[in-house]
Protein backbone atom coordinates (compact mmCIF):
# COMPACT_ATOMS: atom_id res chain seq x y z
CA UNK A 1 0.00 0.00 0.00
CA UNK A 2 3.11 2.68 0.23
CA UNK A 3 3.63 2.58 -3.88
CA UNK A 4 1.64 4.58 -5.45
CA UNK A 5 1.54 4.21 -9.46
CA UNK A 6 0.72 7.66 -11.55
CA UNK A 7 -0.52 7.65 -14.99
CA UNK A 8 -0.95 11.31 -16.63
CA UNK A 9 -3.85 11.51 -19.04
CA UNK A 10 -5.38 14.53 -21.38
CA UNK A 11 -3.76 17.57 -22.28
CA UNK A 12 -3.86 18.88 -25.62
CA UNK A 13 -2.14 15.89 -27.25
CA UNK A 14 -4.54 13.62 -25.18
CA UNK A 15 -2.07 11.50 -23.14
CA UNK A 16 -3.27 8.13 -22.19
CA UNK A 17 -4.14 7.12 -25.81
CA UNK A 18 -2.67 3.78 -27.73
CA UNK A 19 1.00 6.00 -28.36
CA UNK A 20 1.25 8.71 -26.41
CA UNK A 21 1.31 7.28 -21.87
CA UNK A 22 2.91 9.33 -18.86
CA UNK A 23 3.65 7.20 -16.21
CA UNK A 24 5.56 7.59 -12.72
CA UNK A 25 5.76 5.65 -9.55
CA UNK A 26 5.99 7.39 -5.91
CA UNK A 27 5.95 5.77 -2.61
CA UNK A 28 3.59 7.53 -0.30
CA UNK A 29 6.31 7.01 2.78
CA UNK A 30 9.11 9.24 0.27
CA UNK A 31 6.31 12.25 0.40
CA UNK A 32 6.20 15.10 2.97
CA UNK A 33 4.03 14.89 5.84
CA UNK A 34 1.72 17.38 4.16
CA UNK A 35 1.76 15.95 0.95
CA UNK A 36 0.82 12.41 2.39
CA UNK A 37 -2.33 14.02 3.97
CA UNK A 38 -3.53 15.48 0.86
CA UNK A 39 -2.89 12.23 -1.41
CA UNK A 40 -5.31 10.24 1.75
CA UNK A 41 -8.02 13.69 1.41
CA UNK A 42 -7.66 12.56 -2.41
CA UNK A 43 -8.10 8.86 -1.51
CA UNK A 44 -11.43 9.62 0.91
CA UNK A 45 -13.30 11.60 -1.57
CA UNK A 46 -12.18 12.33 -4.88
CA UNK A 47 -14.79 14.83 -5.98
CA UNK A 48 -14.02 16.73 -3.10
CA UNK A 49 -11.37 18.91 -5.09
CA UNK A 50 -11.74 22.47 -5.99
CA UNK A 51 -13.33 23.02 -9.56
CA UNK A 52 -11.32 23.95 -12.44
CA UNK A 53 -11.95 27.41 -13.00
CA UNK A 54 -15.30 27.00 -15.66
CA UNK A 55 -13.93 27.00 -19.33
CA UNK A 56 -10.88 25.22 -18.52
CA UNK A 57 -9.61 23.42 -21.23
CA UNK A 58 -6.91 20.96 -22.29
CA UNK A 59 -5.31 20.49 -18.68
CA UNK A 60 -3.96 16.86 -17.49
CA UNK A 61 -5.60 15.04 -15.12
CA UNK A 62 -3.60 12.55 -13.07
CA UNK A 63 -4.79 8.66 -12.35
CA UNK A 64 -3.27 7.87 -9.05
CA UNK A 65 -3.36 3.94 -7.88
CA UNK A 66 -2.89 3.18 -4.28
CA UNK A 67 -3.71 -0.90 -3.66
CA UNK A 68 -6.52 -1.71 -5.50
CA UNK A 69 -8.42 1.88 -5.77
CA UNK A 70 -8.03 4.43 -8.68
CA UNK A 71 -8.12 8.00 -8.42
CA UNK A 72 -8.50 10.66 -11.40
CA UNK A 73 -8.14 14.12 -10.01
CA UNK A 74 -7.17 17.53 -11.96
CA UNK A 75 -3.51 18.88 -12.42
CA UNK A 76 -4.34 21.46 -9.78
CA UNK A 77 -5.19 18.92 -6.82
CA UNK A 78 -2.13 17.12 -7.60
CA UNK A 79 1.33 17.50 -5.48
CA UNK A 80 4.35 19.07 -7.28
CA UNK A 81 5.95 15.43 -6.11
CA UNK A 82 3.50 13.36 -7.62
CA UNK A 83 3.34 15.55 -11.25
CA UNK A 84 6.50 15.93 -11.37
CA UNK A 85 7.29 11.61 -10.82
CA UNK A 86 5.81 10.78 -14.29
CA UNK A 87 7.66 10.52 -17.70
CA UNK A 88 6.13 10.74 -21.23
CA UNK A 89 7.06 8.63 -23.11
CA UNK A 90 5.98 7.14 -26.90
CA UNK A 91 4.29 3.21 -26.91
CA UNK B 1 -21.29 91.93 -32.13
CA UNK B 2 -23.46 91.40 -35.09
CA UNK B 3 -26.80 89.33 -35.14
CA UNK B 4 -26.50 85.49 -36.65
CA UNK B 5 -30.06 85.23 -36.31
CA UNK B 6 -31.33 83.12 -39.27
CA UNK B 7 -34.82 83.49 -39.38
CA UNK B 8 -34.65 86.14 -41.31
CA UNK B 9 -34.06 85.08 -44.97
CA UNK B 10 -30.41 86.04 -46.54
CA UNK B 11 -32.47 88.29 -49.33
CA UNK B 12 -34.07 90.62 -46.51
CA UNK B 13 -30.99 90.86 -44.61
CA UNK B 14 -28.63 91.54 -48.34
CA UNK B 15 -31.55 94.51 -48.83
CA UNK B 16 -31.38 96.04 -45.29
CA UNK B 17 -27.46 95.97 -45.69
CA UNK B 18 -28.05 98.19 -48.50
CA UNK B 19 -30.48 100.69 -47.08
CA UNK B 20 -28.89 103.85 -46.61
CA UNK B 21 -31.45 105.38 -43.95
CA UNK B 22 -29.56 102.09 -41.42
CA UNK B 23 -26.39 103.43 -40.06
CA UNK B 24 -22.83 102.09 -41.33
CA UNK B 25 -22.47 100.09 -38.42
CA UNK B 26 -25.53 98.34 -38.16
CA UNK B 27 -25.13 97.72 -42.33
CA UNK B 28 -21.73 95.89 -41.83
CA UNK B 29 -23.31 93.83 -38.70
CA UNK B 30 -25.90 92.40 -41.53
CA UNK B 31 -23.64 91.48 -43.85
CA UNK B 32 -21.20 89.76 -41.74
CA UNK B 33 -24.74 87.92 -40.87
CA UNK B 34 -25.30 87.00 -44.16
CA UNK B 35 -21.83 85.69 -44.55
CA UNK B 36 -22.47 83.40 -41.43
CA UNK B 37 -26.03 82.43 -41.98
CA UNK B 38 -24.12 80.91 -45.19
CA UNK B 39 -21.39 79.39 -43.81
CA UNK B 40 -23.82 77.77 -41.04
CA UNK B 41 -26.26 76.82 -44.18
CA UNK B 42 -22.96 74.46 -45.70
CA UNK B 43 -21.80 73.29 -42.24
CA UNK B 44 -25.41 71.44 -41.77
CA UNK B 45 -25.29 69.90 -45.41
CA UNK B 46 -21.60 68.64 -44.84
CA UNK B 47 -23.04 67.10 -41.21
CA UNK B 48 -26.16 65.64 -43.30
CA UNK B 49 -23.58 64.34 -45.24
CA UNK B 50 -21.04 62.64 -42.58
CA UNK B 51 -24.77 61.00 -40.92
CA UNK B 52 -25.57 59.57 -44.02
CA UNK B 53 -22.21 58.45 -44.59
CA UNK B 54 -21.95 56.38 -40.71
CA UNK B 55 -25.44 55.46 -40.91
CA UNK B 56 -24.92 53.67 -44.16
CA UNK B 57 -21.43 51.91 -42.74
CA UNK B 58 -22.46 51.32 -39.68
CA UNK B 59 -22.46 48.02 -39.23
CA UNK B 60 -18.80 47.65 -40.63
CA UNK B 61 -18.02 50.42 -38.01
CA UNK B 62 -17.21 47.60 -35.24
CA UNK B 63 -14.28 46.08 -37.17
CA UNK B 64 -12.31 49.59 -36.58
CA UNK B 65 -12.58 48.97 -32.89
CA UNK B 66 -9.66 48.98 -31.26
CA UNK B 67 -7.47 45.59 -31.28
CA UNK B 68 -7.28 43.82 -28.04
CA UNK B 69 -4.26 44.00 -26.17
CA UNK B 70 -1.86 41.21 -26.23
CA UNK B 71 0.18 40.06 -23.12
CA UNK B 72 3.27 37.81 -22.55
CA UNK B 73 4.67 36.13 -19.15
CA UNK B 74 7.61 34.10 -18.28
CA UNK B 75 6.91 31.51 -16.04
CA UNK B 76 10.65 30.49 -16.28
CA UNK B 77 9.88 27.22 -15.99
CA UNK B 78 8.15 27.33 -12.94
CA UNK B 79 4.15 26.07 -12.81
CA UNK B 80 3.51 29.50 -10.98
CA UNK B 81 1.20 32.00 -12.96
CA UNK B 82 1.05 34.22 -14.78
CA UNK B 83 4.61 34.69 -13.88
CA UNK B 84 6.70 37.49 -15.07
CA UNK B 85 5.66 40.33 -17.36
CA UNK B 86 7.19 40.70 -20.72
CA UNK B 87 7.48 44.81 -21.15
CA UNK B 88 7.91 44.52 -25.31
CA UNK B 89 7.18 41.08 -26.18
CA UNK B 90 7.09 42.09 -30.09
CA UNK B 91 10.74 42.67 -30.09
CA UNK B 92 11.97 40.12 -27.56
CA UNK B 93 15.10 38.13 -28.43
CA UNK B 94 13.01 35.45 -27.27
CA UNK B 95 11.67 33.14 -29.93
CA UNK B 96 9.00 31.59 -27.55
CA UNK B 97 7.77 34.89 -26.25
CA UNK B 98 7.84 36.94 -29.67
CA UNK B 99 6.23 34.00 -31.47
CA UNK B 100 3.40 33.85 -29.35
CA UNK B 101 3.14 37.62 -29.16
CA UNK B 102 2.89 37.71 -33.13
CA UNK B 103 0.63 34.78 -33.49
CA UNK B 104 -1.89 35.80 -31.13
CA UNK B 105 -2.14 38.98 -32.87
CA UNK B 106 -3.00 37.44 -35.94
CA UNK B 107 -5.48 35.21 -33.97
CA UNK B 108 -7.14 38.31 -32.89
CA UNK B 109 -7.40 39.45 -36.53
CA UNK B 110 -8.33 36.28 -37.72
CA UNK B 111 -11.35 37.35 -35.78
CA UNK B 112 -11.91 40.20 -36.66
CA UNK B 113 -11.49 40.04 -40.01
CA UNK B 114 -12.65 36.78 -40.90
CA UNK B 115 -15.63 36.43 -38.28
CA UNK B 116 -16.53 40.26 -36.92
CA UNK B 117 -15.57 39.16 -33.41
CA UNK B 118 -13.69 41.60 -31.42
CA UNK B 119 -11.66 39.15 -28.84
CA UNK B 120 -12.12 35.93 -26.81
CA UNK B 121 -15.59 37.38 -25.18
CA UNK B 122 -16.18 40.00 -28.30
CA UNK B 123 -15.42 42.86 -25.93
CA UNK B 124 -12.24 43.22 -26.49
CA UNK B 125 -10.86 41.02 -23.58
CA UNK B 126 -7.01 40.79 -23.29
CA UNK B 127 -5.55 38.02 -24.63
CA UNK B 128 -3.02 36.91 -22.01
CA UNK B 129 -0.58 34.33 -22.39
CA UNK B 130 2.16 32.63 -20.13
CA UNK B 131 5.56 30.85 -22.41
CA UNK B 132 7.91 28.54 -20.28
CA UNK B 133 5.05 26.96 -18.14
CA UNK B 134 6.77 24.05 -15.72
CA UNK B 135 9.90 22.46 -17.01
CA UNK B 136 9.99 20.24 -20.25
CA UNK B 137 6.42 20.22 -20.49
CA UNK B 138 4.18 18.58 -22.66
CA UNK B 139 1.10 20.40 -23.36
CA UNK B 140 -0.46 23.76 -24.02
CA UNK B 141 -3.54 24.71 -22.19
CA UNK B 142 -6.50 27.89 -22.06
CA UNK B 143 -6.99 27.92 -18.18
CA UNK B 144 -10.00 29.76 -18.13
CA UNK B 145 -8.84 33.22 -18.45
CA UNK B 146 -5.16 32.66 -19.76
CA UNK B 147 -3.02 30.44 -22.23
CA UNK B 148 -0.33 28.69 -20.87
CA UNK B 149 2.47 26.78 -22.87
CA UNK B 150 5.30 24.44 -22.70
CA UNK B 151 8.78 23.86 -23.80
CA UNK B 152 8.26 20.35 -24.62
CA UNK B 153 10.35 17.79 -23.80
CA UNK B 154 12.43 18.14 -27.21
CA UNK B 155 11.73 14.45 -28.18
CA UNK B 156 8.24 14.16 -28.36
CA UNK B 157 7.61 17.62 -28.77
CA UNK B 158 9.38 20.42 -29.46
CA UNK B 159 7.93 24.19 -27.76
CA UNK B 160 3.77 24.37 -28.18
CA UNK B 161 4.27 27.95 -29.41
CA UNK B 162 5.84 26.49 -32.51
CA UNK B 163 2.16 25.43 -33.72
CA UNK B 164 0.07 28.55 -34.77
CA UNK B 165 -2.55 26.10 -35.40
CA UNK B 166 -1.76 25.35 -31.20
CA UNK B 167 -2.36 29.34 -30.40
CA UNK B 168 -5.53 29.05 -32.31
CA UNK B 169 -6.84 26.49 -30.58
CA UNK B 170 -6.40 27.28 -26.97
CA UNK B 171 -8.00 30.92 -27.63
CA UNK B 172 -10.65 29.12 -29.25
CA UNK B 173 -11.59 27.68 -26.25
CA UNK B 174 -11.95 31.16 -24.72
CA UNK B 175 -14.34 31.95 -27.38
CA UNK B 176 -16.45 28.94 -26.94
CA UNK B 177 -16.38 29.58 -23.19
CA UNK B 178 -17.76 32.90 -23.87
CA UNK B 179 -20.47 31.63 -26.56
CA UNK B 180 -21.38 27.96 -26.39
CA UNK B 181 -19.85 27.73 -22.38
CA UNK B 182 -19.50 23.35 -23.94
CA UNK B 183 -18.45 21.19 -21.17
CA UNK B 184 -15.72 19.12 -20.95
CA UNK B 185 -16.73 15.70 -21.43
CA UNK B 186 -19.29 13.49 -23.03
CA UNK B 187 -20.38 15.01 -26.52
CA UNK B 188 -19.82 18.30 -25.19
CA UNK B 189 -16.43 18.01 -24.37
CA UNK B 190 -15.91 16.27 -27.77
CA UNK B 191 -17.58 19.23 -29.59
CA UNK B 192 -15.20 21.86 -27.62
CA UNK B 193 -12.28 20.16 -28.75
CA UNK B 194 -13.84 19.81 -32.27
CA UNK B 195 -14.65 23.28 -32.70
CA UNK B 196 -10.77 24.35 -31.45
CA UNK B 197 -9.05 22.04 -33.73
CA UNK B 198 -11.36 23.44 -36.71
CA UNK B 199 -10.87 27.20 -35.53
CA UNK B 200 -7.07 26.01 -35.12
CA UNK B 201 -6.53 24.35 -38.42
CA UNK B 202 -8.69 27.64 -40.44
CA UNK B 203 -6.31 30.14 -39.00
CA UNK B 204 -3.33 28.12 -39.85
CA UNK B 205 -4.85 28.09 -43.33
CA UNK B 206 -5.73 31.63 -43.23
CA UNK B 207 -2.58 32.72 -42.58
CA UNK B 208 -0.93 30.92 -45.37
CA UNK B 209 -3.54 31.53 -47.29
CA UNK B 210 -3.93 27.99 -47.98
CA UNK B 211 -7.66 26.74 -49.83
CA UNK B 212 -8.69 23.60 -48.56
CA UNK B 213 -7.40 21.47 -50.98
CA UNK B 214 -3.67 22.79 -50.21
CA UNK B 215 -4.38 22.95 -46.58
CA UNK B 216 -2.61 19.83 -44.96
CA UNK B 217 -5.51 19.39 -42.17
CA UNK B 218 -3.17 18.23 -39.59
CA UNK B 219 -3.07 19.23 -36.20
CA UNK B 220 0.34 19.33 -34.76
CA UNK B 221 2.33 19.49 -37.18
CA UNK B 222 4.82 22.12 -36.21
CA UNK B 223 5.16 20.69 -32.90
CA UNK B 224 6.26 17.22 -32.89
CA UNK B 225 9.67 16.07 -31.81
CA UNK B 226 12.32 14.48 -33.33
CA UNK B 227 11.53 11.56 -31.28
CA UNK B 228 8.15 11.23 -32.57
CA UNK B 229 9.03 11.87 -36.09
CA UNK B 230 11.66 9.20 -36.40
CA UNK B 231 8.41 6.92 -35.45
CA UNK B 232 6.49 8.27 -38.37
CA UNK B 233 3.98 10.27 -36.49
CA UNK B 234 4.24 13.64 -38.66
CA UNK B 235 1.23 14.77 -36.47
CA UNK B 236 -1.51 14.80 -33.36
CA UNK B 237 -4.56 14.53 -35.00
CA UNK B 238 -5.40 14.60 -38.96
CA UNK B 239 -8.67 16.02 -39.72
CA UNK B 240 -8.81 14.96 -42.95
CA UNK B 241 -8.13 11.01 -41.58
CA UNK B 242 -8.30 10.52 -38.21
CA UNK B 243 -7.68 7.25 -37.85
CA UNK B 244 -4.69 7.41 -39.77
CA UNK B 245 -1.43 5.97 -38.78
CA UNK B 246 0.86 8.82 -38.93
CA UNK B 247 -1.61 10.34 -36.22
CA UNK B 248 0.21 10.67 -32.69
CA UNK B 249 -3.02 10.67 -31.32
CA UNK B 250 -5.67 8.67 -33.35
CA UNK B 251 -9.19 9.20 -33.34
CA UNK B 252 -12.44 7.41 -34.35
CA UNK B 253 -14.07 8.69 -37.38
CA UNK B 254 -17.47 7.64 -36.57
CA UNK B 255 -20.23 8.80 -33.92
CA UNK B 256 -21.08 5.57 -33.11
CA UNK B 257 -17.23 5.04 -32.13
CA UNK B 258 -17.79 7.52 -29.10
CA UNK B 259 -18.03 6.54 -25.87
CA UNK B 260 -19.30 8.29 -22.21
CA UNK B 261 -15.83 7.96 -20.87
CA UNK B 262 -13.90 9.13 -23.40
CA UNK B 263 -11.00 11.91 -23.74
CA UNK B 264 -12.39 14.79 -25.60
CA UNK B 265 -9.49 15.01 -27.64
CA UNK B 266 -10.43 11.55 -29.14
CA UNK B 267 -14.07 11.91 -28.91
CA UNK B 268 -13.68 15.42 -31.52
CA UNK B 269 -12.85 12.80 -34.01
CA UNK B 270 -16.08 12.61 -35.75
CA UNK B 271 -17.01 16.45 -35.73
CA UNK B 272 -13.17 16.95 -37.40
CA UNK B 273 -14.32 14.71 -39.84
CA UNK B 274 -17.15 16.23 -40.66
CA UNK B 275 -15.43 19.91 -40.76
CA UNK B 276 -13.06 18.52 -42.93
CA UNK B 277 -14.92 16.81 -45.54
CA UNK B 278 -17.65 19.85 -45.25
CA UNK B 279 -15.34 22.16 -46.73
CA UNK B 280 -13.87 19.65 -49.34
CA UNK B 281 -16.92 19.19 -50.56
CA UNK B 282 -17.69 22.66 -51.22
CA UNK B 283 -14.07 23.61 -51.92
CA UNK B 284 -12.25 27.47 -51.47
CA UNK B 285 -11.72 28.49 -48.78
CA UNK B 286 -12.65 26.99 -44.92
CA UNK B 287 -13.34 30.05 -43.31
CA UNK B 288 -15.35 31.69 -46.47
CA UNK B 289 -18.89 29.79 -46.02
CA UNK B 290 -18.54 27.00 -43.77
CA UNK B 291 -16.23 28.12 -41.41
CA UNK B 292 -18.65 31.07 -40.99
CA UNK B 293 -21.42 28.18 -40.50
CA UNK B 294 -19.43 27.08 -37.32
CA UNK B 295 -18.98 29.80 -36.34
CA UNK B 296 -22.74 31.10 -36.30
CA UNK B 297 -23.49 27.53 -34.82
CA UNK B 298 -21.01 28.32 -32.25
CA UNK B 299 -21.98 32.07 -30.95
CA UNK B 300 -25.11 33.05 -32.53
CA UNK B 301 -27.75 31.01 -29.98
CA UNK B 302 -26.22 31.61 -26.28
CA UNK B 303 -25.13 28.48 -24.00
CA UNK B 304 -25.78 24.99 -24.19
CA UNK B 305 -23.16 23.41 -22.03
CA UNK B 306 -24.47 19.78 -23.03
CA UNK B 307 -24.98 20.36 -26.32
CA UNK B 308 -24.95 16.75 -28.24
CA UNK B 309 -23.23 16.51 -31.31
CA UNK B 310 -26.48 15.47 -33.00
CA UNK B 311 -27.51 19.04 -32.13
CA UNK B 312 -25.17 20.89 -33.11
CA UNK B 313 -24.83 19.54 -36.34
CA UNK B 314 -28.42 19.89 -36.60
CA UNK B 315 -28.09 23.49 -35.90
CA UNK B 316 -24.95 23.60 -38.83
CA UNK B 317 -27.45 22.35 -41.09
CA UNK B 318 -30.04 25.38 -40.29
CA UNK B 319 -27.50 27.61 -40.25
CA UNK B 320 -26.23 26.97 -43.87
CA UNK B 321 -29.48 27.64 -45.09
CA UNK B 322 -30.25 30.89 -42.81
CA UNK B 323 -26.77 32.19 -43.99
CA UNK B 324 -26.73 30.87 -47.55
CA UNK B 325 -30.31 30.46 -48.76
CA UNK B 326 -29.70 31.18 -52.26
CA UNK B 327 -26.11 28.53 -51.96
CA UNK B 328 -27.92 25.03 -51.71
CA UNK B 329 -24.06 23.80 -52.27
CA UNK B 330 -23.59 24.88 -48.82
CA UNK B 331 -26.15 22.68 -46.76
CA UNK B 332 -25.32 20.04 -49.43
CA UNK B 333 -21.29 20.09 -48.15
CA UNK B 334 -22.85 20.09 -44.57
CA UNK B 335 -25.12 17.62 -45.08
CA UNK B 336 -22.46 15.50 -47.01
CA UNK B 337 -20.08 16.48 -43.19
CA UNK B 338 -21.92 14.70 -40.91
CA UNK B 339 -23.77 11.66 -42.93
CA UNK B 340 -20.23 10.62 -42.98
CA UNK B 341 -19.66 10.29 -39.67
CA UNK B 342 -23.14 9.02 -39.20
CA UNK B 343 -24.89 12.56 -37.65
ZN1 LIG C 1 -8.19 21.73 -26.54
Amino acid sequence: MDRLKIERVGGFAGFGGPHLKSRGEVALSDLSPADQKTVEQLFADPKKVAPAHPGQADAFSYRITRGAQTIEVPEHAVPSTIRNSVKDVLE
Amino acid sequence: MPCSCCIIPNDVLTKLSQDKKLSAVLRKQLVDTVQVSHELRELRTQTAKLTNVVAARAAGLVTLAAAPSVTVYDCKHTQTLPGTPVPKPKTSSDGSVKRTFNQTTKVAKFYQQVFNRNSIDDHGMTMMSSVHFGAKYNNAMWNGSQMIYGDGDGSIFVDFTRGNDVIGHELTHGVTQHSLQLAYSGDAGGLNESISDCFGAMFRQWEAKQDVKKADWLIGRDIMGPGAKKRGFTCLRDMADPAAKHCLAPQPTKYSQVTPGMDPHYASGPPNLAFYTACATLGGYSWAKIGQVWYHSLTGFGPMPNMTMKTFAARTRQGAHTLYPGDAAVFAAVDTGWKKVGL
